[in-house]
């Protein structure tokens, strides 16, 4: 009960779970060694714990499985014991420390910049291979400096004051103080990433990564910081581990570092921030007890990879997440999900996030369609002027995959403000047409102008800055973000650009965030849904959270591919209605099969046949062409 | 008593009231020592390390931590047998155990030994955690154990800052006793040096003179140790150095620099590999052909190294070894200890099992002969180097740098047919004495730190 | 340094190609269980280390290396069969970084259920009677018994070719590692081709394991070395592409053998090295299809 009271309390307040944290630190000199655990191991797993909180961030929240974090930890735990005492920097403990975590930040700039070209089970190779590479450099050709190995020794302790005042720390629960300080400032640091604009930027990416890089992000960029921070968490809790030893081991470097850290973080729960600590509690604790029980005291290694796979199979959200699962079952009609976001719309503008009182679509009466809502209040991105006052066009627009055609020659321009309409029969060449214009694909020739802008091959990020975006035909959402929370991630990228690092921001106060969402949540008549994860959405839902997301970005030009795919009659009309309410002020392309909305939507209608365009004119003028009721028809009289 | 006196006192001077209490103190403890010579040891000595914690009851701590899993898990087991003999008949103060120890009755200091055992997994990260535990939550007297330098080096760091006597078992490194060793760290077995000087005069007997040499090293802190000693010895002696091949640790395709080797016209090969890389290496090099040509030396052998590789490589091999059980033929307390080993275990003992035995019954001694287990007063008995009788003969302590001086065994690996059992796959050809290998003790630079 | 001999050049000219093909097979077991299923099977070097056990076993018993051959793939086999009908068949439907999560911790299982069972002492297989002694081409020595082996991974490797390019069910193989949703679409049950290729490349490992037995140690982490360097051979080449580890095992064995004639420290680093110029100038390896994950 009161932890449920204490979830939703601090559902807007990060520093509650950073108090906790605290205390919890202070107590734990007092509380373990009533359980038997020394310092030492209290230690350790604080140590692990700070890996962890870097790794978590990688692969947790961005989704990126790295096998080869050894290497940072290594490269940090190195260079700092290599200042310590091969150097004269023998009483500046903390200033080698944090130039050990440099240096491994560096290091990780490095390796990303080789390894983040690819992704999934190729980027877990390749860092794999990576670390391999830097065991090998710390055992042979560097080994002058980092002991070979041997490793380093005699590591000081720090000495920790100012002035006059010094304390020495030594081995022990002052030691254990020392390396809680950092434990703490490390979580607390990487607490605000998460809940900073920057952090909902990495959840995205994990959840749909070419979603949010057509949202305006640049997710190399995201990436790469990323892993430069999980490279800075693991060098300077290498740092720590040698002044927790006196000594820097050389299997830091090593591969089994690496896979530790991963099976602790997924025993533990990835995405928790916590899980590493917990993973790493377990381990050492069941490394220590089991060797004491003699039959199965060689065992143990063998033990810990069956709890391993148990664990990914039956419980793969780990321990923490387990019982964060098992938790919010137990909550009655608490919201699921309650991230950060929903939690302070709902304490900021009273919305209550209570299911929708009309969960079947069809019995929406009328008057939910706010058509006196201005289609503002929503941002829309100030144009360049074009010479010829043309919105989107583009010249020779060719595409072919060998020798196979798929558009050849298109010439088309759309003056600003107009609602176009594209249709043609299957296999027109539509889509790849639409994605051309989108900037998802290259042309092998021709190109393609934004208000007078050639942005040919720019891609879809750039794109998407300068004021052009997409709603897609199949739904492109974020899945496992609420509404209000993919909102979020096009509007982001409005208003911070392709990449900005505001890692310790909160995401409450980025400027007209709030203000953006509401609107487009107005707008798309999701107003009501705004807490719901999108997985309990219906389709028709669904269907205008997309649109939603394309509006959100602040497009002057919106491309609508397929809008109305997949909808009842009633949605159908709805959207139609949606359409002419957001015209205003932009320029709109739709893709769509259905032929009555689009007579009844589109001011000038271009006809796509194999390839081609066709024709162009107003839907008069279209609906009574010739060659155009020939090529849908192939020929018959009948429309 | 007036002020001026008071401050007298204050600043050092002995007042006649503390005298007085001190004799009572000394008086107290002759009267106690006597009869229960526990506790007086207790009151001698300011606490130091896990002194006097460690020995409070009745049972004293040996943490031994070695590999049990990883290459090495073999030697590890053996060696975890050797401690295991050695602690049985310390414990039961057999005759064997009055033989290393005459003072002994049973356990040490009437003490029995408890013991715990960790596998390092020849990782120096692992054997540092598994040591701190043995020091901080068993209160270990004395750790032990390692397969290799790497690991016996960090443990040894450790031991000394924790004041806690660490016995290595095989370790390599001339550096062990050299620019790493430590007032708490004792090694009892042969090393880089002594074995390549033991060994280059008997080689050069049995080969003759002008020899080339080709080395295949492995690329790591011991590789390179051996390397330089027997480069150091059989140049010396006349003989060429042509070709140095460094593979990395774990390799497990040699034939690159086989065939480099094979192109250099040595006669001799000296292979430094240890363990399972030795294993392969040999193995590969009989495959192209290079033994049959050059003469195989291993300047340090691995235990078990023969049963890895079989007899028929073996034979005509030189290499270098701490103990070889035929020792038994010629010595009673060797031939006590293979005895009782084989009939515990089953197979007759690596050295890595009488490595550990013996650094046991040594330790038992310098405790037994200190008359307690204060760390410091230990060390310096160890650094007394008296001269002791063991299973391999007489040894004693260096003290300058900690290295038993004991004698280098230089084996011949027999023709099968001259097997006389399984196991019997060596002859020693000679047991070159310690004193006749030691390095000077300037070489390697050994810095003893402070004892306390 | 002084420039190697020619007769040296060409030995580790040789030697490398030998290196090579032996990596060529174990890389492309690993990837066309990669291509086909999606799965990084991180336990592949613990069955190419089952290989060599169930072999050494029925070495024991029968004295014939031939049926040990047969031995370390049939285990080998069984082995793999057992893990994809018990644990990675579940994990098709989930994401990639799971699938190599629960196969890491698989591989570690084995290892250490061989590690009680057998002990560390390394198991010797010898050379077999047949792979005695040594060739001379010209002024090149090099073991018979590599020779052999080299011709047998050749074959092996025609073998695995025939099998995907020229029968029916690799055909099936080849378009499911194409498209495997659909391929299950047109009414085949690609969960019996999954599990084919998934015994196929387990075979393959195993097949490499006990071939290589008499050459290197037999213990329980024999597998981890080869584990990485097939990762790298199949970056190299590309993934998923069955000439890509053909070749990228045969650069992968040169660029090894032809480096240590200078440093032989250096070899595998300058194979990383390697590794790392190609990812930044053509990330998809030599063979790779663009945007494949």
């Amino acid at each position: 009960m009161i932890l449920r009271r204490l979830a939703r309390y601090s559902g807007g307040r990060p520093w509650v779970a950073e108090l906790i944290t605290l205390v919890v630190l202070l107590l734990c000199p007092v509380v373990l060694p009533l359980f038997g655990v020394t310092a030492d191991i209290a230690s350790r797993i604080l140590i692990w714990g700070l890996f962890g909180l870097g790794f978590d961030i990688l692969f947790g929240y961005t989704g990126l499985l790295s096998f080869g974090q050894a290497a940072f930890f290594g490269t940090g735990g190195f260079a700092s014991a290599f200042l310590l005492t091969q150097t004269s920097l023998q009483n500046h403990v903390f200033l080698s420390l944090i130039i050990g975590m440099i240096a491994a930040m560096v290091a990780g700039v490095v390796v990303g910049f080789f390894t983040l070209r690819r992704s999934g089970i190729y980027f877990a190779m390749i860092t794999l291979a990576f670390a391999e590479m830097f065991h090998f450099l710390e055992l042979s050709p560097l080994s002058q400096w980092t002991g070979g190995e041997n490793g380093l020794t005699g590591v000081p302790m720090p000495i920790v004051g100012i002035d006059s005042l010094h304390i020495q720390i030594s081995s022990g629960w002052s030691l254990y103080g020392y390396i809680a300080a950092f434990f703490f400032v490390g979580y607390v640091v990487a607490h605000r990433i998460v809940l900073s604009p920057f952090g909902q930027v990495l959840t995205a990416l994990r959840d749909n990564s070419p979603r949010a890089l057509a949202t305006g992000h640049s997710v190399r960029k995201y990436k790469l910081a990323a892993f430069v921070i999980a490279a800075g968490y693991g060098g300077i809790a290498g740092g720590l581990l040698g002044v927790l030893q006196s000594y820097m081991p050389p299997d830091a470097v090593a591969f089994h570092t690496s896979g530790q850290l991963v099976m602790q973080s997924i025993i533990g729960g990835a995405g928790t921030l916590f899980g590493p600590l917990v993973g790493a509690a377990l381990w050492l604790g069941l490394q220590n007890y089991l060797q004491d029980v003699p039959v199965i005291a060689s065992a143990w290694m063998l033990i810990l990879g069956i709890v391993f796979v148990v664990l990914i199979t039956a419980f793969r959200q780990g321990i923490l997440g387990a019982l964060k699962q098992l938790f919010e079952k137990a909550a009655p009609k608490a919201p699921v999900h309650e991230t950060e976001l929903s939690a302070e719309i709902t304490r900021r503008h009273h919305v209550t996030g209570v299911p929708d009182e009309h969960p079947n679509q069809d019995e929406i009466p009328d008057n939910y369609l706010r058509t006196n809502a201005p289609a503002g209040g929503l941002i829309i991105v100030p144009k360049g002027e074009s010479a010829d006052g043309a919105a989107l066009s583009c010249r020779n627009l060719t595409k072919h995959y060998g020798g196979i055609y798929a558009n050849e020659g298109i010439d088309m321009s759309i003056p600003e403000g107009q609602l176009r309409g594209i249709i043609g029969p299957n296999g027109a060449g539509k889509s790849t047409f639409f994605k051309m214009l989108a900037g998802e694909v290259a042309p092998t020739e021709g190109q393609v102008f934004l208000h007078g802008a050639d942005v040919t091959g720019l891609g879809v990020t750039a794109v998407s800055q300068l004021g052009m975006s997409k709603s897609y035909q199949i739904n492109e959402l974020f899945s496992k973000l609420t509404v209000s929370q993919n909102l979020a991630i096009p509007v982001l990228a409005r208003l911070r650009g392709e990449f900005r690092p505001d890692m310790l921001k909160s995401l409450h106060k980025v400027p007209g965030l709030h203000g953006q969402i509401e609107a487009t949540l107005e707008l798309v008549n999701l107003t009501q849904r705004a807490d719901v994860p999108v997985t309990e959405l219906a389709y028709g839902e669904k269907r205008r959270l997309e649109i939603g997301l394309a509006l959100a970005n602040a497009p002057n030009v919106l491309l609508l591919d397929e809008p109305l795919a997949g909808m009842s009659p009633r949605e159908r009309a709805d959207t139609v209605q949606l359409l002419k309410q957001i015209r205003a002020g932009r320029t709109l392309v739709v893709v769509e099969h259905d032929m009555d909305a689009m007579f009844e939507l589109a001011e000038y209608i271009s006809v796509l046949q194999e390839g081609r365009l066709l024709a162009e004119g107003t839907p008069e003028e279209i609906k009574n062409d010739q060659r155009v009721q020939d090529a849908y028809l192939g020929g018959m009289e009948e429309v | 008593m007036t002020d001026d006196n008071d401050q007298k006192k204050q600043k050092g001077g002995m007042h006649r009231r503390d005298f007085l209490k001190l004799g009572a103190g000394v008086a107290g403890g002759l009267v106690f020592s006597g009869g229960l010579g526990r506790l007086a040891q207790a009151a001698d000595y300011a606490p130091i390390g896990n002194y006097p914690a460690g020995i409070k009851g009745s049972s004293v701590f040996m943490g031994i931590a070695v590999p049990r899993t990883g290459p090495y898990s073999a030697q590890g087991e053996d060696e975890i047998k050797g401690y295991l003999l050695a602690i049985d008949h310390i414990n039961k103060g057999t005759s064997l155990a009055r033989a290393y120890s005459p003072h002994s009755k049973k356990g040490v200091l009437g003490k029995m030994i408890e013991y715990g055992i960790a596998d390092n997994q020849t990782k120096p990260n692992v054997a540092v955690q598994a040591i701190s535990k043995f020091i901080s939550d068993n209160k270990a007297m004395m750790v032990t154990g390692s397969v290799s330098s790497a690991v016996a080096i960090a443990a040894g760091k450790l031991c000394d800052r924790e004041r806690t006597i660490y016995l290595p078992a095989i370790t390599g490194s001339n550096a062990t006793t050299g620019k790493d060793c430590q007032r708490y760290s004792f090694r009892a077995c042969h090393f880089a040096y002594t074995s390549a000087k033991a060994l280059a005069p008997v080689i050069k007997n049995a080969l003759g003179a002008g020899k080339k040499v080709a080395y295949l090293t492995p690329d790591y802190t011991y590789g390179h140790s051996v390397y330089n000693s027997m480069k150091q010895f059989t140049e010396a002696q006349g003989w060429t150095t042509v070709n140095n091949q460094l593979p990395p640790l774990g390799t497990s395709d040699f034939s690159t620099y086989l065939l480099n080797i094979a192109n250099s016209g040595a006669d001799v090969l000296v292979n430094i590999c240890f363990g399972r890389d030795a294993v392969i290496s040999t193995k590969q090099a009989k495959q192209f052909g290079l033994l049959d040509k050059m003469t195989l030396v291993m300047p340090y052998m691995a235990p078990f190294f023969a049963d890895e590789v079989g007899a028929d490589l073996l034979q005509g091999v030189y290499g270098t070894t701490e103990f070889w059980w035929t020792l038994a033929e010629k010595n009673p307390m060797a031939k006590e200890f293979v005895e009782d080993f084989e009939k515990r275990n089953g197979r007759k003992p690596g050295w890595s099992a009488h490595i550990a035995f013996l650094q046991t019954m040594l330790w038992a001694r310098g405790v037994e002969s200190a008359g307690t287990f204060h760390p410091p007063t230990v060390v310096a008995e160890y650094e007394k180097g008296n001269t002791i009788a063991t299973d391999i003969g007489d040894v004693h302590w260096r003290a300058e740098d900690h290295q038993l001086v004991r004698p280098v065994f230089v084996i011949r690996g027999k023709k099968p047919s001259d097997m006389r059992n399984k196991e019997d796959f060596y002859d020693i050809v000679e047991g070159v004495p310690g004193k006749d290998v030691m390095p000077p003790i300037e070489q390697f630079g050994c810095k003893l730190g402070p004892a306390a | 340094m002084s420039m190697p001999s020619l007769p040296l050049f060409l030995s580790q000219l040789f030697n490398g190609l030998a290196t090579g093909l032996l990596l060529s097979l174990i890389s492309a077991g690993l990837t066309i269980i990669y291509g086909t299923l999606g799965v990084l099977n991180l336990a592949h070097g613990a069955l190419f280390m089952v290989g060599a056990y169930a072999g050494f076993m029925a070495l024991q018993w029968t004295g014939s290396f031939v049926i040990a051959i047969f031995g370390g793939m049939v285990g080998a086999l069984v082995v793999g069969l057992i893990m994809e009908r018990v644990i990675v068949r579940y994990y098709y439907q989930r994401p990639p970084e799971d699938q190599i999560l629960v196969t890491f911790g698989i591989g570690i299982v084995i290892t250490e259920l061989v590690r009680l069972g057998f002990g560390g002492i390394a198991k010797p297989v010898p050379v077999p009677s047949w792979g005695q002694g040594i060739t001379r081409i010209g002024s090149l020595i090099y073991p018979t018994y590599r020779i052999e082996m080299m011709a047998i991974v050749a074959v092996a490797l025609v073998g695995l070719y025939v099998l995907l390019y020229r029968t029916r069910i690799g055909m099936i193989v080849r378009a499911g590692i194409e498209d495997s949703l659909m391929v299950n679409m047109l009414g085949i049950n690609v969960y019996r081709v999954f599990l084919l290729v998934f015994g196929v490349g387990a075979m393959t490992a195993g097949f490499a394991g006990i071939l290589n037995a008499p050459i290197l140690a037999v213990t329980p982490d024999m597998g981890e070395s080869f584990l990485v360097m097939s990762f790298v051979v199949i970056v190299i080449g590309g993934v998923g592409s069955f000439p890509g580890a053909i070749v990228g095992g045969i650069i992968a064995g040169e660029i090894i053998s032809l480096t240590s004639m200078f440093s032989s420290a250096y070899s595998h680093v300058m194979l990383f090295a390697i590794m790392a110029v190609l990812l930044a100038v053509r990330p998809q390896g030599l063979f790779g299809i663009e945007g494949r994950e």
